[in-house]
């Protein structure tokens, strides 16, 4: 059911290890703090000229992240600070692997500097994709497997990757040939707002720190502006989420992404006190057992249709949400070539996603809201 | 040609199994003397222990008790590659699917003389002309093994034990499968291989009459003894009319074979 | 003789196929690069861009010789393993050891879910997936050699070696079972097999152990034509059964080991080539197989690899596909043109 990211590892060994911290022996002058306030895996420390960004969540349970360097023209690297990846920003051509990646590039007004993305297929987003039509951004590989050689001809200034764990040969050729490999870990975070939070990290990139610090507030502040709306709401509807896959139904465990949401928008999601930031595979009786007179049933997997899901499943006809057609799926808004919008869009804007809900399950709110991502099924 | 030096010989020797508790005695006390330049045959019913006769004086198992003795050293002393050189087989079992030609199965003879890769030398390619040659099978050189006839093919497989050039040559029941006029020009073959040639030639087999006309020397293996003697002195101590268990087959020494009574 | 002239030849133009595949393999990919630039950047010029340049000295060059020791080690593995078990199927997967390399990585990269404490120390170095795959064929490799010691009987090494298939494979399925959508895609994309994106100290090592698995499989050539007889006529040609059975099993698993952990499983090299050298040269001889095998061996590998870049597409395909679509029908047809064949 989740989105099919692209994986690609950066070795960690030689080149930027990060388990030496530079002592205070670094000609710094300025001590300055870190700018993120809800990302746990980013750090950023603006300096005269220079930003350094952490990333310390590449993927989960990452032992050591991984620190670059985003050097303005005419700034001057510390020689602390030398041995990690230095980037010129801003940069003027990029590949990015996941449709997360776009949102943040087209907010900042900068998506004309892709030039290749791996799966172009994927992409929604109308601008993106008139880049794509036009032949300006180049298919990049196919699925989970960069292209080496395409990639070694596109030579992009920064190549915005993300990965599993620590092994991925394709990225290694690419580290080795000088290419500069980033690690982008926003998939990794759980919290609506800390996801949002990495458009931060293409700020640096493109030397925009202080575009994109605007643009999160403002994602900030609609978002608390809504979750105040929900928090005065008394009731509280049931709901559920998932669906069968082979077998088994994945259920989001209470702290992932999608749970979170479900809290902040004044829903009392029947799984919201299990620990964890995955997916549970339960059995169907389990959950009919528990959720059989849930109010709302959100984000059924891939159907688009009530006639859909009893076409391969028609004991999902027993749920009251079902019988009452209070289904909503995210998987009917498709870009032009079937890339899913709620994919691609939704990390970066949580204040959409939160006002989506809080319609959903509390219309009364949101007078006149149409809904962004999700839709009614019918 | 020594014709009165011994090649194989056994000396109270127990042939049997070993399991794991106990070993399992076929037959007790055997002692044999085979010389050079005879032609020697191994009769007995089935099951009597023919193959594991064969087995102990071929090395491939060993004797619950006694010694086999081959040029007068212990079998157990050679190595692989001496043994070879001393001692070829011939069996009935098929073999397996490839694509040898004639030539490059009797040539596979000379294995325990060639270098690490196989490779024949000038000699080497002598010693399997010649053999092809007594084996009169020179015209079927170029053709692969599985083309030419069962008959044909033993004759190929002898050729190779000849090109292996070992005093000493066993068989194991290479006439079963023949019709009379193969196994008497298979039996005539044997017999000027160890005259000629000069070999010590071991063969088992059922075809008693033939043994007895073609052989130099029989060995019998009953349930209480085994006998290795010349056929005549054989018929004379009547050492056949003991042979099978069945009264009613009897030895009629004018026909020299056995009779239905 | 005839048959001496005809193998000549033929050894002529398979050396002439590796060459111009070799070649081919370098000039093709999913960038169009012209010829004239590639044999510039080969002899050490400049081609018309930097980054062209690169992809033929360190990419393309890399992978070409890791097809060639690939199509090498692993097609020598399956005409030790033909001979030793005289069986037609066998390859050098038979006995288990590309299953045991699968049962290593799927480990690594599968098990984090229910192995934390074990994986997490795997996990820290960029080689986790080499040394798990070693680790897991060696394991699998001194199993398969514990039990050879007690056996007298070859074939039930074999049956033996599938079992261990079987049951690393079962495991590997629970695993599968356990793990995330992404983590499936990151082991089923190592189990169809990659031949590029290997550095040169990969390549070093990987030429080093197939040079010393190909020069043990060389020692027994001998041994292996005696074997053609059967177990019973190679001893008695004074061919010491034990230790060549172990001297071949030791030299395909380190053929085959040391390829998977670097390229992943790639399947079928090892079953079809010795096949397409014995239709190819009529011969049962392994003095010539040796050679014929080594030779198809590299052509059939760059031949697959070539195809899986699909020329101009960004698309590429896994080798095993490939693999398994050329390998088949070559056999076939092979078989079909020459009324007798190998089997009989």
């Amino acid at each position: 059911m989740k989105n099919l990211f692209y994986l690609f590892i950066f070795t960690l060994l030689a080149v930027t290890g990060c388990k030496n911290e530079p002592a205070a022996t670094s000609a710094t002058a300025e001590k300055t703090t870190n700018s993120v306030r809800y990302a746990k895996g980013l750090q950023i420390y603006k300096y005269s000229g220079i930003t350094v960004v952490k990333v310390t969540q590449p993927w989960p349970d990452a032992k050591d992240g991984f620190t670059y360097v985003m050097q303005q023209k005419g700034a001057v690297v510390p020689d602390s600070l030398k041995k990690y990846t230095v980037v010129q920003v801003p940069v003027k051509s990029v590949v990015v692997t996941s449709t997360t990646h776009i949102p943040s590039l087209e907010m900042l007004g900068v998506e004309n500097t892709l030039i290749g993305f791996p799966g172009t297929d994927y992409i929604s987003s109308k601008k993106t994709r008139a880049l794509i039509n036009s032949g300006k951004v180049k298919e990049a590989g196919a699925n989970e497997s960069l292209n080496t050689e395409i990639l070694l001809d596109l030579n992009p200034d920064a190549l915005v990757a993300f990965g599993l764990n620590s092994t991925n040969k394709a990225l290694n050729t690419l580290e080795q040939s000088g290419m500069k490999v980033l690690y982008n870990g926003d998939w990794t975070e759980q919290s609506p707002l800390g996801k949002a939070e990495w458009i931060k990290f293409f700020g640096a990139l493109y030397g925009m720190d202080d575009k994109a610090n605007e643009l999160f507030d403002k994602i900030e502040k609609d978002y608390n502006g809504a979750l105040a709306l929900s928090q005065k709401v008394a009731k509280k509807p049931t709901a559920m989420a998932g669906a069968l896959y082979q077998d088994q139904w994945y259920m989001p465990q209470g702290g992932s992404w999608g749970a979170l949401f479900l809290k902040d928008s004044g829903a009392n999601y029947l799984w919201a006190d299990t620990e964890g930031t995955g997916s549970l595979g339960l059995s169907f009786e389990t959950v009919l057992d528990k959720a059989e007179n849930a109010d709302v049933w959100i984000g059924p997997g891939q159907f688009t249709s009530l006639k859909e899901m009893t076409d391969a499943n028609p004991h999902y006809a027993q749920f009251k949400s079902f019988k009452n057609k209070q289904v909503y799926s995210y998987s009917t808004k498709k870009g032009a070539t079937g890339g899913l919008l709620y994919f691609e869009l939704a990390p970066n804007r949580p204040d959409l996603i939160l006002k989506d809900l809080i319609s959903i399950f509390h219309p009364e709110v949101l007078p006149g809201y149409q809904l962004q991502f999700f839709e009614k099924l019918k | 040609m020594d014709k009165t030096k011994t090649i194989l010989s056994a000396q109270q020797v127990s042939i049997g199994y070993t399991s794991k508790k106990d070993a399992i005695a076929i037959a007790n006390g055997i002692n044999l003397n085979l010389k050079a330049g005879t032609l020697t045959a191994l009769i007995g019913a089935n099951g009597i222990g023919k193959s594991t006769l064969l087995r102990t004086l071929t090395g491939i198992q060993n004797p619950l008790a006694g010694t086999v003795f081959l040029n007068n050293k212990d079998l157990n002393s050679y190595n692989a590659t001496q043994l070879a050189q001393q001692l070829s087989i011939v069996l009935t079992e098929s073999l397996p699917p490839s694509n040898l030609t004639v030539f490059e199965l009797v040539a596979l003879g000379r294995q325990p003389y060639t270098n690490w890769l196989g490779s024949l030398s000038n000699d080497d390619l002598a010693s399997v002309e010649k053999a092809l040659q007594l084996t009169q099978i020179e015209h079927l050189s170029a053709k692969k093994h599985f083309e030419i006839s069962d008959g044909q093919l033993q004759k190929v497989l002898i050729a190779r034990a000849l090109a292996q050039d070992t005093p000493l040559i066993i068989l194991d029941e290479p006439s079963t499968h023949l019709d009379v006029l193969h196994k008497v020009n298979l039996l005539r073959l044997l017999k000027t291989l160890a005259h000629d040639a000069g070999k010590c030639i071991l063969y088992s087999t059922h075809d008693l009459d033939l043994a007895l006309q073609l052989s130099d020397d029989i060995i019998v293996m009953t349930k209480d003894n085994l006998v290795h003697d010349s056929s005549k002195n054989l018929i004379a101590n009547k050492v056949f009319d003991t042979l099978f268990d069945d009264p009613n087959i009897v030895f009629d020494e004018s026909k020299n074979g056995f009779v239905v009574k | 003789m005839q048959h001496a002239k005809r193998n000549s030849i033929l050894f002529i133009i398979l050396g002439i196929c590796l060459l111009v595949l070799f070649v081919l393999n370098i000039s093709l990919g999913s960038v169009k690069i012209p010829l004239q630039d590639v044999f510039t950047s080969l002899t050490g010029g400049n081609a018309s861009k930097p980054a062209w340049d690169y992809i033929i000295v360190n990419y393309r060059l890399p992978k070409a010789i890791t097809a060639m020791l690939v199509g090498m080690g692993l097609a020598m593995g399956g005409l030790l393993m033909q001979t030793l078990f005289r069986n037609p199927l066998a390859g050098p997967d038979v006995l288990g050891l590309s299953s045991g390399a699968s049962l290593g990585v799927a480990v690594v990269i599968l098990g984090s879910g229910i192995l934390p404490g074990i994986a997490a120390t795997f996990f820290l170095s960029s080689y986790s997936i080499v040394l798990a795959s070693t680790a897991g064929s060696f394991v699998v490799l001194l199993a398969v050699l514990a039990v050879a010691q007690r056996l007298r009987d070859t074939m039930a090494i074999l049956i033996i070696g599938l079992m261990f298939s079987s049951f690393t494979g079962a495991i590997v399925s629970v695993l599968t079972y356990f793990s995330t959508a992404e983590q499936l895609q990151k082991y089923t994309f190592w189990a169809l097999g990659s031949l590029g994106n290997l550095p040169w100290n990969d390549i070093f090592i990987l030429f080093v152990v197939t040079v010393i698995g190909l020069s043990l499989s060389a020692l027994c050539i001998k041994p292996l034509d005696a074997l053609l007889l059967g177990e019973r006529y190679a001893k008695s040609l004074g061919i010491n059964f034990k230790r060549t059975r172990f001297v071949i099993i030791l030299a395909t698993s380190l053929l085959t080991g040391c390829i998977t952990a670097f390229a992943g499983p790639v399947l079928f090299v090892g079953l079809v080539v010795p096949h397409i050298a014995k239709l190819l040269f009529k011969t049962s001889n392994h003095k010539i197989l040796f050679w014929a095998t080594l030779l198809s061996g590299g052509v059939l590998v760059l031949l697959c690899d070539i195809f899986t870049q699909l020329p101009g597409s960004a698309f590429v395909l896994p080798i095993n596909a490939i693999t398994s679509i050329i390998g088949a029908p070559v056999v076939v047809s092979l078989l079909i043109s020459k009324r007798k064949g190998i089997f009989n």
